[in-house]
């Protein structure tokens, strides 16, 4: 299994195509630490306004900050505000 | 766009209770039901969705085990559905743009424009007459056939263009020019210039002048009568002229040598002064009895300047002066320099002005036969006088009509 990955991950940056599609992994943008951008995500597990937690397809993403709030939650992507102080990416 | 979307859609804003607000959350994901704005606010979560999403969470908010709460509305069915309560606000909307529509429909103004020596009214008449009148329906009105009967009765008028620009209509008019009316009144002809006769050529009446005479302004020139049947006198009796000669518009050229003279003088120093275009301003502002500088410069720093000083006040209303004052002093900067002319390039300048002097007064039509100038001595030697004498050969008829 890890090789195949292996394989079309070489395979991805020799046809120069975003990785993120081939692999089928979440794309994190983050706006300094005003937003921060999860595409491709499996669901949230937790919202406090100084946790977030998300579910991607291999493990979950911390983000530990002040008054976060989702600003738009949809199938394919989930907007993080506010203070963004740690984002923990947990396999 | 997003934004205007959801308004148009209309959106909640709800308050999500319960153990796990999250699952509520991840069951709108998966049944890719948009939420926007999510905060927590104790262990409640608050977040906003669409109005249409928001008929279709019912069965997610059971399965989740959660309670859901409206908080607020916004959008336009709420602005709707709160106008619909408000009839008499509806009607006064729907009264509204139907009184713009209808009295917009009407002519309230009719303007002429264009008109030199016609008088308005006659247009205004016949236009009234054909319906374009204020108060009349602006969809009756035939424009062409206005034009054309403004045309037909007017016969002064040359075209007429007739267009509406809101409830204005403007009625364009293009006079004809008319051939001028010659004035038979009868008439004499004078001298308008002193000056010695050098030709006559009499068209109608008397000439009253002989070639080399002298004529003074207001002399007569041209008689105003019909010659005379030549009466065969016999020698020795006085001729008796019983019949009282015929008035006729006397007319004729008359042609007249005339001088005229002009003088100006120059000074050989002079001092020009320039503004150099820098300029200092102060500023006091006077309140009651107080003053208050703005700027403030207690001397200018400039060698050679001059001052204007604008003084700033508000109108008088009702006799009563009113408390402030504004004081501008503006300081400019001056160039000043002394220019020697030549005793030739001086006189040059003395004559040209001189010329220029007499020139304004004589007619273009005049023949100029002579000019020559001459330099006038004084004692002072800094000014050079000249003085320009031109001779010319101009018509000095001038027709005054014959009072009776």
């Amino acid at each position: 299994m890890l090789r195949r990955k292996g394989k079309l991950q070489s395979l991805a940056g020799f046809l120069e195509i975003p990785q993120d599609i081939v692999m089928d992994l979440p794309r994190i943008t983050m706006l300094g630490n005003k937003q921060l951008l999860v595409e491709n995500h499996k669901g949230i597990i937790e919202y406090t306004p100084s946790l977030v937690r998300i579910k991607l397809n291999q493990g979950e993403l911390f983000i530990y900050g002040e008054k976060l709030t989702l600003g738009n939650l949809q199938a394919e992507q989930i907007l993080v505000e506010g203070v963004v102080q740690k984002v923990n990416y947990d396999i | 766009m997003i934004y205007n979307a959801k308004y148009l859609c209309g959106a909640v804003k709800i308050r999500i209770s319960g153990s796990m607000p999250e699952r509520f959350i991840n069951l709108c994901i998966i049944e890719q039901i948009l939420l926007w704005g999510i905060t927590k606010i104790d262990e409640d979560l608050i977040a906003w969705i669409r109005l249409d999403d928001f008929f279709r969470i019912r069965p997610l908010v059971i399965a989740s085990h959660t309670k859901v709460k409206v908080l607020a509305q916004r959008g336009l069915p709420f602005v709707v559905k709160r106008a619909k309560r408000r009839k008499t606000l509806m009607v006064g909307v729907i009264l509204f743009f139907a009184l713009l529509y209808t009295l917009s429909s009407y002519i309230w103004f009719v303007e002429i424009t264009g008109l030199k020596n016609v008088p308005d009214q006659g247009i205004r008449y016949v236009a009234e007459q054909y319906g374009l009148r204020p108060g009349s329906i602006k969809n009756g009105i035939n424009s062409k056939a206005i034009e054309r009967e403004i045309e037909l009765q007017i016969p002064e008028v040359a075209w007429v263009g007739i267009n509406f620009t809101g409830t204005r209509a403007v009625i364009e008019v293009v006079e004809k020019t008319m051939p001028k009316q010659e004035d038979k009144a009868p008439a004499h002809l004078v001298a308008c210039k002193d000056g010695v006769i050098s030709e006559i050529i009499v068209l109608a009446g008397q000439a009253a002048v002989k070639n080399g005479n002298t004529v003074k302004k207001g002399d007569l020139l041209i008689k105003g009568f019909a010659l005379e049947p030549v009466q065969i006198g016999v020698e020795g009796q006085p001729l008796i002229n019983t019949i009282q000669p015929e008035l006729i518009r006397a007319q004729g050229i008359i042609k007249a040598r005339v001088w005229y003279e002009g003088y100006a003088e120059t000074e050989l120093k002079q001092t020009t002064i320039t503004r150099t275009g820098n300029q200092q301003m102060a500023v006091i502002m006077k309140l009651g009895s107080n003053e208050v500088a703005f700027n403030e410069i207690p001397e200018p720093s400039y060698e050679e300047f001059e001052t204007e000083i604008i003084y700033k006040q508000w109108p008088l209303w009702r006799n009563r002066q009113l408390a402030v004052e504004s004081t501008i002093t503006i300081y400019r900067e001056i160039n000043s320099t002394h220019i020697e002319k030549s005793i030739e390039q001086a006189r040059n300048e003395a004559y040209n002005k001189a010329l220029q002097a007499v020139q304004s007064n004589i007619p273009e039509t005049a023949q100029i036969v002579v000019h020559n100038y001459e330099v006038v001595k004084t004692p002072e030697e800094n000014i050079v006088r000249v003085k320009v004498n031109v001779e010319t050969i101009e018509d000095i008829g001038q027709t005054i009509n014959i009072s009776q």
